[in-house]
């Protein structure tokens, strides 16, 4: 069965935000849907979303490997994406992907045996002033990240707990402002 | 200080638009901003001021783009065609991804009505009735915040059909970038928006003639759209007391590294850098050495007086050989290698090269990162920085877009201000200073 089969609302809902005759700018939020429920995109999906935009899998291929969200290989359930931009770089961002590589014992394109965790490193994620900082697929962003930080979120993630509900301990160690002061 | 034109935080004149909302529970409501006099800028634009009377009072107001590139608004949305009948298009630019910038997430994140009225006032001015937000994928908190206020402004009547009794239509679209930082520019944003790769188009023709699925098009940056609500709320005249000459109105900056209270801070423009790092910043939180002044493509200076009493504007920056950019500080720490920093930057500008030019894709991402990699690690050549240093004349303004010069111009500060730095990496053949944890 293909994966938009039983996503025909969903669908349409998509392609409302284009004109009729652009399909293919929904390009985008397609591969994203795949990525988000399967971890990758796989080849078959490629030719299934080529197939729904009308355009060819080579395209769909082109506009997929042009972005560094989209993942050809299958990644972990949890995939940690740690910025290696200056600012994080700065506050820690090596140690941080140091400690991430030894603590899971995997390296960028691979899964960890139970299936849990892959890495990869990202560049500035906007959140510089709260560096350094990881984000898990595509969720809310963990900032200020520490040694303790990030074992309370492996741990959490291990024991099966939404990220939502996982705490962090401590904070930035320092203010962060973002109001009008 | 009450007298002539607002230059301080400190100015009892001077008041928060943009980030008076930022930060406090439920601002990202429709209640909330309606509450706080919310949509009353649309409502009264809509209904007395004519497309064009908008465009004059941006003009006036000598609003000038805020992602980045510093162009005048105003006269940027008079070049949009008028009554050709062909659809128009306002774009959002909310990519937002040039390290050290990270103003616009909170607008949306928090604020995200405000956001939707700038693009119904630009949207109107420049007679689209369709717009498009362009946001980075990363952001997650603003892109679910945006949908809802997207969903909330039609329910309401804000979107849709008809705003505010006028007659004019307006709706608007969110489209999620997936890791790009090309995508930031004007035209490869477009061709992202249409489902091609995000390589740059060639211009002419420029976006008011042919822009997005080949509509004239208008983009702007969020802090842009955003400062135009208060424009229209206040006047251009209150817009225009803050700042000096050819830099006007209120701006986002942003401080990032060991300060006490890294953040976005809002001030008028030509706050001196003193202010913005010890008054509102709080200080630093150990001895600082070089700061980059607007987001990690603009030249570094070194941390001194003359440097923290230079105004943070366009024209006083441009004298010193930076820029404003986006606004983004970042403070590099004395115990940081400048070397380190440099290639750090460098490398993600390689990174982010599209490879659709040979002076970015070449000298960039091939030359320059292969050469700043070897001296970093401590197997520099005598002779190296002449070679950069010749590779930066063959790249810088010739290439197809601006992320090649992106990544030559803080490769020229920190050879201005700490070629020193470089000199000692070669000839000791290692990185000189201790690498020290920084991770906590
Ligand atoms: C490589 C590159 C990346 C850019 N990234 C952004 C960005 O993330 N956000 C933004 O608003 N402008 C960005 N710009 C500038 C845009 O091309 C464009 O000038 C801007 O959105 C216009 O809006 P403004 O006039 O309101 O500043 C980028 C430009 C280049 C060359
Ligand atoms: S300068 Fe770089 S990013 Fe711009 S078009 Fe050339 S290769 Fe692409
Ligand atoms: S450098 Fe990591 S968020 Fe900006």
């Amino acid at each position: 069965m293909g994966f938009f089969d039983d996503k025909q609302d969903w669908l349409e809902i998509v392609f409302r935000n284009y004109p009729p005759e652009n399909r293919r700018a929904a390009v985008m939020p397609l591969l994203r849907k795949v990525q988000q429920e399967e971890g990758h995109v796989s080849p078959e999906r490629i030719r299934e979303i080529a197939e729904i935009l009308g355009t060819t899998a080579t395209e769909v291929r082109g506009v997929m490997s042009f972005y560094s969200y989209y993942q050809a290989v299958p990644t972990g359930k949890y995939h940690l994406q740690v910025c290696a931009t200056l600012s994080c770089k700065l506050a820690g961002a090596e140690e941080l992907w140091d400690t991430l590589r030894a603590e899971l014992g995997v390296g960028p394109g691979e899964v960890t045996p139970d299936g849990l965790f892959s890495i990869q490193k990202v560049e500035c994620l906007g959140s510089c002033h709260t560096a350094p900082v990881v984000q898990v697929n595509d969720e809310p962003y963990l900032e200020c990240m520490n040694r303790e930080r990030l074992r309370a979120l492996l741990e959490g993630l291990r024991a099966g707990k939404p990220l939502e509900e996982i705490e962090l301990p401590g904070d930035c160690g320092h203010e962060v402002r973002k109001e009008g002061a | 200080m009450s007298e002539g034109f607002i230059v301080s935080g400190h100015d009892p004149r001077f008041e928060r638009t943009l980030y008076a909302h930022v930060g406090r529970p439920d601002a990202h409501t429709l209640d909330y901003y309606l509450g706080h006099g919310g949509y009353e800028a649309a409502r009264k634009a809509l209904a007395s001021m004519t497309p064009d009377e908008v465009i004059e009072e941006v003009k006036r107001s000598g609003l000038r783009g805020r992602g980045g590139a510093g162009f005048p608004t105003g006269l940027k949305w008079s070049f949009m065609p008028k009554d050709d009948g062909q659809q128009h298009y306002i774009i959002m630019n909310a990519d937002e991804s040039e390290p050290g910038s990270f103003k616009d997430r909170y607008i949306l994140e928090d604020d995200p009505h405000q956001a939707i009225e700038g693009m119904i006032l630009a949207g109107y001015a420049i007679r689209a009735t369709k717009g498009y937000i362009y946001i980075r994928g990363e952001y997650r908190r603003a892109y679910d915040r945006l949908v809802a206020a997207i969903e909330e402004a039609y329910a309401r009547g804000y979107l849709g059909k008809n705003l505010f009794g006028s007659g004019f239509d307006f709706d608007l679209y969110v489209h999620r970038g997936a890791g790009a930082y090309i995508c930031g520019e004007e035209t490869a944003l477009m061709n992202s928006l249409e489902g091609l790769r995000a390589n740059p188009r060639l211009k002419p023709p420029f976006p008011a003639q042919k822009g997005l699925f080949g509509k004239p098009t208008t983009i702007n940056n969020v802090e842009t759209i955003a400062s135009v609500v208060h424009i229209v709320a206040r006047g251009s005249d209150w817009f225009a007391q803050m700042g000096y000459d050819k830099s006007k109105g209120m701006k986002l900056y942003q401080v990032s590294g060991p300060a006490v209270r890294p953040g976005v801070y809002e001030l008028p423009m030509g706050t001196t850098f003193r202010e913005l790092i010890y008054d509102w910043a709080g200080g630093v939180r150990e001895p600082i050495k070089a700061l980059i002044p607007g987001g990690s493509s603009t030249p570094m200076l070194p941390f001194n007086d003359d440097t923290l009493d230079t105004p943070m504007d366009y024209e006083h920056l441009a004298e010193k050989g930076s820029m404003l950019g986006t606004g983004g500080v970042i403070l590099i720490p004395e115990r940081a290698c400048v070397v380190d920093v440099i290639w750090n930057l460098v490398r993600f500008y390689g990174h982010e090269s599209c490879g659709k030019c040979t002076p970015c894709r070449e000298g960039v991402a091939g030359w320059l990162v292969k050469l700043l990699g070897q001296i970093e690690r401590g197997r520099g050549k005598p002779g190296d920085l002449e070679l950069i240093e010749d590779l930066l004349d063959n790249i810088e303004g010739k290439s197809f877009c601006p992320l090649a010069d992106a990544a030559v111009w803080p490769v020229r500060g920190a050879l201005r201000h700490f070629r020193h730095e470089f000199e000692r990496h070669i000839e000791e053949g290692r990185c000189p200073l201790e690498k020290k944890g920084f991770w906590g």
